[in-house]
């Protein structure tokens, strides 16, 4: 079965041609990121307006580089709930239209469960029940993947989410943008113990996270140094504060995972491509005799390879979506 | 040549069809917020209306707005995408050209005016004989009345309210405006698009884009805070 996968929930126009929910033939993203660093940051009615201007362009790149026509599509999958209420409204439009043209059948799901999917298209020996994490720009939860399409929300952030939080921070820093990998980068080279930087509700029970806290200490600190004519090492500052961000994600995790008595941690996201983080990961879970995975540094970021996927699983389960499908820019993770 | 428009700049979803002659059916569909939820479920019942499908429709007319922001991009990406995956030829026509199409004045000039969300905002423009005249207009309706200097039709929604603007800030124009209350229209932006078709001027249904005349909040703050530095 041959699904055509739609994702505009944020920044990126995707667009995604997945057989069987596990064979990737085409992923093509058309990034914004020329008007990411013209405004530092997501603008919604701009980036709303680039997809609109894009979609169509994106999904037939997206069908030539899989050498497929409409005719081979069976089903459309698209992000209609979390996101920016404009975007998201593209991507389902677009969606509709071509399920509609075509008599196909259409699904629209949850971007956070086609970040889940993600990491079951990278690994497909990825066991179910898990605790996945989920980390980027725009989201930070973690979720109790019970069984295929079945989930439990345990946590969620309470204010910035962590990639956020990089980017906001490197922005301060007057580092490039996105923040994430700038910050990754940097800190190769910095000593990850040269500020104790607060580790934001690491001793509380709860799941949830916080990282403003976090953010504002690292630029409060940032601030005094310069007040003080003191020299500014932005490499320890980076690395001190992702040692920060890395050790609440992980301890955070492991909570989860034994409150769940789970065996097996799936990292995602955006920042799941982050390097420390899956250093701390990989040695934590060792050490505790827990599996953990990533995705592919390519399904990471927002794509909609990953929303065909979990497309794929819930028509496989008898779902479908009628032409009436909406968008709910905060609907909570359901199913 | 049977041509299917659609136009979701106003607060309704207008879906028509016309045989390139006349009109087969005119719908309009209230949508304040739910312009996305309705518009496909919208095309098919006219369809049904119509005693159409989908496949003997030979071409799609798109309403490009200028209107509501969020009403431009999902009738312009369902008329671009609905084009695509159904392989019709398709004809973006502006909403202002359709609502000056509504009056079907061939020797008086006429002037659409469609709200531009905030306060008096407005855009517009002139047309006669259905050629456009000059640049689109986008700014304070008062300062349309510059504009005017021989009769004209005024066409629009709540179009009376625009039109005493107009005589309280010029008096002279009391006798020289008429009025047409009109909707973005379907019907119109399918037999204007059957008009451009059937001249063989189709576009690749890909390269539509709304038409915003104004740009976002965000981009006008950057370039000001640009010229100021």
């Amino acid at each position: 079965m041959l699904i055509l996968g739609i994702e505009t929930s944020c920044d990126e126009t995707s667009a995604a041609l997945v057989e069987d929910g596990n064979n990737i033939l085409s992923s093509t993203i058309a990034t914004q990121l020329d008007l990411l660093k013209k405004y530092g940051g997501v603008v919604p009615e701009v980036a709303a307006r680039r997809h609109a201007e894009l979609i169509g362009y994106v999904i037939k790149e997206a069908l030539n580089t899989g050498k497929k026509t409409l005719d081979d599509v069976d089903a459309v999958a698209v992000t209609s709930r979390q996101g920016l209420i404009g975007c998201l409204m593209v991507g389902v439009a677009a969606a509709k239209s071509i399920s509609y043209a075509r008599q196909i059948p259409l699904i629209g799901l949850h971007h956070i469960e086609g970040h889940i999917f993600a990491n079951i298209l990278s690994n497909p020996d990825l066991p179910i029940p898990h605790i996945a994490l989920t980390v980027s720009g725009g989201h930070n939860m973690l979720v109790h993947v019970k069984k295929n399409c079945r989930y439990e929300v345990l946590g969620a952030t309470l204010d910035d989410a962590a990639g956020e939080a990089f980017d906001k921070v490197a922005k301060f820093l007057g580092l490039d943008f996105p923040g994430g990998p700038v910050i990754d980068r940097l800190s190769k080279q910095g000593n990850r113990k040269a500020f104790a930087f607060p580790r934001p509700m690491i001793r509380s029970k709860e799941l949830d996270f916080s990282f403003s806290g976090l953010k504002t200490a690292v630029i409060n600190m940032f601030k005094e140094k310069i007040a003080n004519g003191e020299s500014l090492p932005l490499s320890d500052i980076a690395a001190s504060f992702q040692e920060a961000v890395v050790d609440t994600l992980v301890a955070k995790t492991i909570r989860a995972v034994e409150e769940k008595n789970a065996k097996v941690v799936s990292v995602t996201g955006g920042v799941s491509a982050n390097t420390r983080l899956r250093e701390v990961f990989t040695e934590t879970c060792k050490k505790k005799g827990i599996q953990v995975f990533f995705p592919k540094l390519s399904l990471c970021t927002d794509n909609a390879a990953m929303i065909a996927a979990a497309g794929y699983a819930r028509i496989k389960m008898g779902e479908r979506s009628d032409l009436r499908l909406n968008v709910f820019p905060n609907a909570p993770l359901g199913g | 040549m049977i041509v299917l428009g659609i136009d979701t700049s106003g607060y309704v979803n207008a879906v028509g069809i016309s045989d390139g002659r006349q009109v087969l059916i005119d719908q309009s569909f209230p949508a304040r917020t739910d312009s996305l939820e309705q518009i496909v479920d919208n095309i098919d019942t006219t369809l049904k209306k119509a005693k159409l499908k989908l496949k003997e429709v030979e071409g799609i007319g798109v309403g490009l707005g200028p209107g509501s922001w969020t009403g431009i991009k999902v009738g312009v990406t369902v008329g671009k995408m609905l084009a695509f995956s159904a392989e019709k030829p398709v004809c973006g026509i502006t909403t202002l050209e359709a609502l000056a199409y509504t009056t079907h004045s061939r020797t008086k000039l006429v002037c659409p005016v469609i709200s531009a969300g905030v306060g008096d905002a407005v855009y517009a423009a002139f047309y006669k004989a259905g050629i456009q005249k000059g640049d689109f207009f986008t700014g304070d309706v008062k300062d349309l009345a510059a504009l005017i200097k021989e009769p004209v039709i005024l066409v629009g929604n709540n179009i009376k309210s625009y039109r005493d603007i107009l005589v309280k800030q010029k008096p002279l124009l009391k006798n020289k405006i008429t009025i047409k209350e009109a909707m973005p229209n379907g019907a119109a932006v399918a037999c204007l698009a059957a008009a451009c078709l059937k001249q063989g001027k189709t576009e690749d249904p890909l390269s539509l884009t709304p038409l915003y005349l104004k740009e976002s909040t965000a981009k006008v703050f950057v370039n000001k805070y640009k010229v100021k530095k």
